[in-house]
């Protein structure tokens, strides 16, 4: 007899095709399928997103990966890093290149001259962002470009003015002569350095020579741009970083202190701890479910087994029924799981271009926007696939164990076998598959293990304390209830007799309330502190280099116009030369390099100092005290991570040379300085005493809104050697990237909280089945169908509101973890959420309760007894 | 729960079990189908010292022996009234399990309600459905658990009715457990449980005259015997 023909399966087969179509599987599938589509859609839309954002990101710096150098790399091959070597490299990962030249220069067009940045780039700039150049400055129309053409130049829209010069008039830049072809209106690696960035005019590598500008000693930075698929560009990562010399830097977007890479690092850190709270309450809802699902097949196997069926008859019946039921769900799943992501993509694709790696051989194409299907790559779908095979086997396997050995008594007897009571042991070895399980998932997903501990232990304890908890507060429920009305009687004393089954219900309700509530938490708590971080009024315009006699005119202007202001801060340039008695090596100054505030390059270079009597309000003190306002002491302020790195410790001498006068100044206080507050920041802030007389030029931040910016330049055009520079284009595409990545979280919240909802509706339907009987007797005995109804609903909304509570207590703590620990941010308590999940938990609970029950209360009491039977 | 209990049940008799709640009724009939073991003592069902098998062996036995119909029905519910009937004739490897469920599914009157599933059916159709699975591997003892006890009388006096027609025609020894004294009457003989312990034996008068043609009543042989079971 071929295995088809066997009875077992074909009674296996006809048990799960009818069972599917009466609805009796509906809530293990979903369970099964909401775990693998919301691994797969999270694992597939939050690999998406990640990869979107870091692309979007990278056209921070116009590329994936960044050579920089203050020469230009060695054609000799005996150079561990040399060109050809190079090129080579690249050609064989398929990685794009690109090339850039950074220098300052005096521009000049007729009688009118100005100091500009000139950047000189190679054909294939910008591997990553787009150069945004416009025709004419009044025709809006804005095209995508790569570098100019050979004798042309990009410019931005300042030279204009400054130069008196239109589109299509030539500059004199060195010893040739370029055309402005049009006005860059966005530049994709503009910095968001305010001491350096100059006006800046793009140029083509090729007009380089030609300009005859770069002659021994001038100081000109060379970059050189990579772009691949993470694979390559890691495979490139590997062969590169032991190659590069000091004067060498390789860098990419999240390796720069900005506020960018900030926002994305705790973004990813989100992403990934809301799929693995997904997979959690995915997990939970299958053991829900397939704990009902054991208990529903109960009387079944009771009757096939005192037919006579043999154990090995039924064991491989109901393995072939798991089995399909497990298939069957992980496949929708990952059709269902596929569309949400695919759903979720498109959905965001407006504010996300999902970009496709531009390859060196794939030129023409910078950026494929995502408009119908995007591959998800291998690792989702192996997850999702893997996830519902660990649940459906590992979460299964006690219930189902319990369901195959079920006696053929229960036929005759109506006893509740499968609710055994075991003993510690029989207990521990039926939860260790499950949590295996989950801890292998989680280790799985986050590859991270002391995450999963973390997780799975700090669960394992919340869920012990809840079952003590709750069984407490459902015995003062009890007393308080019994003073109240019937119904409420009737819930509290259901409540408190069912306490052990309840408290298992709890954890779970508890344990999807919890978890809910803190991904709303933390949502909020990341969305606001981005927000702050680019607040309304966030500084956009910088003005630097006003002189000592015009601070006072600045200031009443800024004043009469009502203008958001930072104080004006004096910069003084200087150089660190001795840390006690240790002199400083001097090295190549490299103060054109862009992020120099952020102090890369270590000391070696003129640093920015400045003098206040009052500590910034984006600083805080770490060690030491800031002086007091009348102090005449000589003290100087550290920064923090420049402290660290110079190992400065407090009461240390330094020791600076100002043009031709040396200080010597001990260290009384190191500062943590938020670098991400678009204000003036200094490594060095002295006390007044020791550089309030040198000669000093101001600098300021400023919020100017587009209405003003006229009067702003009006006013300029008075002071000319003050300059502005204005970032406002910077800071809305930084607010753009935060917005897209708010939307992501936002989405995967979404998923998060279905899956929650999921394991509260499992849990109430599950315990539904148990009181159905209970409320065929209540029913037959003369109870009113309210009376029922209120018990029950009120029953459910005490389980609700003792969950919600409980959820909250436990979130509380666990946020105050992940907040400290996981993603650095400032701690902060939320009581209003509280509300929110008690009443959350109550409502959802309750009204779930409710129309589960609703079906059963309005049943004939006939059909109700017959059905229990 | 049960003392001294000494009962023999010879082919082809019809046996009622009869006994106040909790008296040991539906114990000593586990015990009798094999879905239980005695704490001590031994049970014999065609022969076969259930006492000594274990779950698969009394299983076996039960596959090839015995039918039962339950109180509750204890149809499965996910399956029609057909697949119910079907599922022993299956368990046996019976090719021709659909026939013969049809069949017999006509003979208890539901020809036309094959294809309903449990819940579509009435108490008494139920029964009629588990009757029918109980007959369809001839087996050659029914135990019957209170099979009319979820019944209303109308509905008792036709399921009894069928019970014991089918029984007639497939010759089928028969034990059933009831508390209903006018069931207990329709059998050959009544067996009273008190307290663990069988009372009394007595003949049922009306049952008696009704079997004199079945001449099995003294059929020598021993196919179920219980002894001084301690369960």
């Amino acid at each position: 007899m071929s295995i088809l023909k066997a009875s077992w399966v074909k009674q296996s087969i006809r048990l799960f095709l009818h069972e599917l179509k009466r609805g009796e599987l509906t809530i293990i599938i979903l369970a099964i399928v909401l775990g693998v589509a919301s691994v797969f859609s999270l694992a597939g839309f939050s690999g998406q997103i990640k990869q979107a954002l870091i692309n979007e990101s990278t056209s921070f710096i116009a590329a994936d990966r960044i050579l920089q150098s203050s020469r230009p790399l060695s054609a000799q091959e005996s150079e561990p890093l040399n060109l050809t070597a190079m090129q080579e490299q690249s050609k064989q990962l398929d990685i794009a290149r690109a090339e850039q030249v950074l220098m300052s220069s005096m521009v000049f067009a007729g009688d009118n001259m100005q100091l500009v940045e000139l950047v000189a780039v190679s054909p294939k700039y910008p591997l990553r962002g787009e150069l945004l150049v416009r025709k004419n400055a009044n025709t809006g129309a804005v095209e995508t470009k790569h570098a100019p053409a050979q004798g042309t130049v990009f410019v931005e829209d300042k030279i204009l003015s400054l130069l008196q010069v239109a589109v299509g008039d030539s500059l004199e830049i060195g010893n040739t002569s370029l055309v402005i072809a049009g006005i860059a209106e966005q530049i994709p690696d503009a910095s968001f350095s305010v001491f350096t960035s100059g006006v800046k005019v793009i140029v083509n590598i090729a007009d380089l020579k030609a300009t005859n500008l770069i002659q021994p000693g001038s100081r000109v930075t060379y970059k050189y741009l990579f772009a691949g698929s993470t694979n390559n560009i890691n495979k490139l990562d590997e062969w590169l970083k032991p190659k590069i010399n000091d004067a060498q830097r390789w860098y990419d977007i999240q390796s720069r202190q900005s506020p960018l890479a900030n926002a994305l690092n705790r973004a990813e850190k989100y992403l990934s701890l809301a799929s693995l709270l997904g997979i959690i309450l995915a997990a939970v809802a299958v053991s829900v479910a397939s704990r009902r699902y054991g208990q529903k097949h109960q009387s079944s196997v009771a009757v096939y087994k005192a037919m006579g069926a043999s154990l090995a008859h039924i064991r491989k019946l109901y393995a072939l029924h798991w089995a399909s039921l497990s298939l069957f769900s992980i496949v929708i799943g990952l059709v269902f799981g596929y569309l949400l992501a695919q759903l979720g993509l498109y959905a965001i694709q407006d504010y996300l271009p999902i970009q496709v790696a531009q390859t060196a051989t794939d030129v023409a194409d910078t950026s494929v926007f995502s408009l119908t299907l995007v591959p998800l790559g291998i690792y989702p779908l192996v997850m999702a696939v893997l996830t519902g095979l660990v649940c459906a086997i590992a979460f299964a396997l006690t219930p189902l164990k319990q369901l195959i050995a079920t006696s053929p008594l229960a036929a005759l007897r109506d006893e509740n076998t499968l609710v055994k009571k075991d003993g510690l042991t029989a207990r521990f070895w039926q939860v260790l598959p499950p949590l295996s399980a989950l801890f292998l998932l989680l280790v799985l997903f986050s590859r991270s293990i002391m995450l999963s501990v973390s997780l799975l232990l700090a669960g394992i304890l919340v869920s012990a304390l809840l079952l003590v908890i709750g069984r407490m507060l459902m015995s003062v429920s009890r007393v308080v209830g019994s003073k109240s009305g019937a119904a409420w009687h009737l819930a509290m004393a259901n409540l408190k007799r069912r306490a052990a089954a309840n408290s298992v219900q709890l954890v779970s309700f508890t344990i999807a309330i919890k978890l809910l509530l803190m991904i709303v938490v933390i949502k909020s708590a990341l969305l606001s502190e981005w927000q702050a971080q680019l607040p309304e009024q966030a500084p956009n315009l910088f003005l630097v280099n006003i002189a000592n006699e015009q601070t006072q005119e600045v200031e009443h202007f800024i004043n009469q116009n009502g203008i958001v202001a930072s104080d004006l801060y004096a910069v003084i340039r200087g150089r660190l030369t001795a840390i006690n008695t240790d002199i400083i090596a001097k090295q190549v100054t490299k103060e054109q390099d862009e992020g120099n505030d952020n102090g890369r390059q270590g000391v070696g270079r003129e640093l920015n100092l400045t003098w206040r009597t009052q500590l910034p309000k984006e600083n805080t003190i770490a060690q030491g005290a800031w002086w007091s306002e009348q102090s005449t002491n000589a003290e100087v302020s550290i920064e923090e991570s420049l402290a660290k790195r110079l190992q400065i410790k407090l009461g240390d001498t330094l020791t600076f040379q100002l043009g031709s006068d040396t200080i010597q100044v001990p260290v009384t206080s190191i500062r943590t300085v938020n670098w991400q507050s678009m204000q003036p920041n200094f490594y060095m802030i002295f006390s007044p005493a020791v550089l309030a007389d040198f000669p000093a030029s101001y600098i300021a931040s400023l919020y100017v809104s587009k209405d003003k910016k006229q009067l702003m330049q009006q006013f300029l055009v008075n002071y000319p050697t003050i300059s502005l520079i204005d970032i406002d284009g910077m800071i809305e595409q930084l607010r753009k990237v935060i917005e897209q990545v708010s939307t992501a979280v936002e989405f995967i919240l979404v998923l998060v909280v279905l899956a929650g909802c999921l394991v509260l509706v499992a849990q109430v339907q599950a315990s539904m089945e148990e009181r159905e009987r209970e409320i065929a007797i209540l029913r037959t005995i003369g109870a009113k169908g309210a009376l029922l109804r209120n018990s029950v609903l009120f029953e459910f909304i005490a389980l609700g509101a003792i969950a919600g509570l409980m959820a909250s207590v436990a979130m509380e703590l666990t946020v105050y973890l992940l907040q400290a620990n996981l993603f650095n941010m400032q701690t902060s308590f939320h009581f209003d959420f509280w509300l929110l999940g008690i009443l959350a938990g109550a409502c959802f609970v309750g009204l779930v309760g409710l129309l589960s029950c609703w079906r059963l209360i309005n049943m004939p009491s006939v059909t109700l007894i017959r059905r229990t039977m | 729960m049960l003392q001294g209990v000494n009962l023999t049940v010879y082919k082809g008799e019809t046996v009622a079990i009869v006994g106040s709640s909790g008296s040991g009724k539906t114990t000593l009939l586990s015990l009798l189908a094999g879905l239980d073991l005695p704490s001590q003592g031994e049970v014999y069902l065609k022969n076969k010292p259930l006492h000594q098998l274990n779950e698969e062996e009394r299983s076996q036995v039960r596959a090839e022996h015995v039918g039962f119909i339950f109180q509750q029905f204890l149809l499965v519910n996910s399956l029609t009234a057909l697949e119910n009937v079907m599922l022993p004739a299956e368990l046996a490897n019976n090719a021709n399990a659909k026939q013969e469920a049809q069949a017999l599914l006509a003979e208890v009157g539901l020809s036309d309600r094959a294809n309903h599933f449990p819940s579509q059916l009435s108490g008494g159709e139920q029964q009629r459905v588990a009757i029918a699975r109980a007959f369809i591997t001839k087996p050659d003892i029914l135990f019957a658990d209170e099979p009319t006890g979820n019944l209303d009388k109308q509905t008792s006096n036709h399921i009894a009715d069928l019970l014991f027609d089918l029984n007639k025609l497939y010759d089928t020894t028969l034990v059933l457990v009831t508390h209903d004294l006018s069931l207990a009457k329709r059998c050959q003989r009544s067996v009273e449980m008190k307290s663990g312990q069988l009372v009394t034996q007595l003949a049922s008068q009306e049952s008696h005259t009704e079997q004199t043609e079945n001449e099995v009543l003294n059929q020598p042989i021993d196919p179920t015997n219980i002894k001084s079971a301690n369960a």
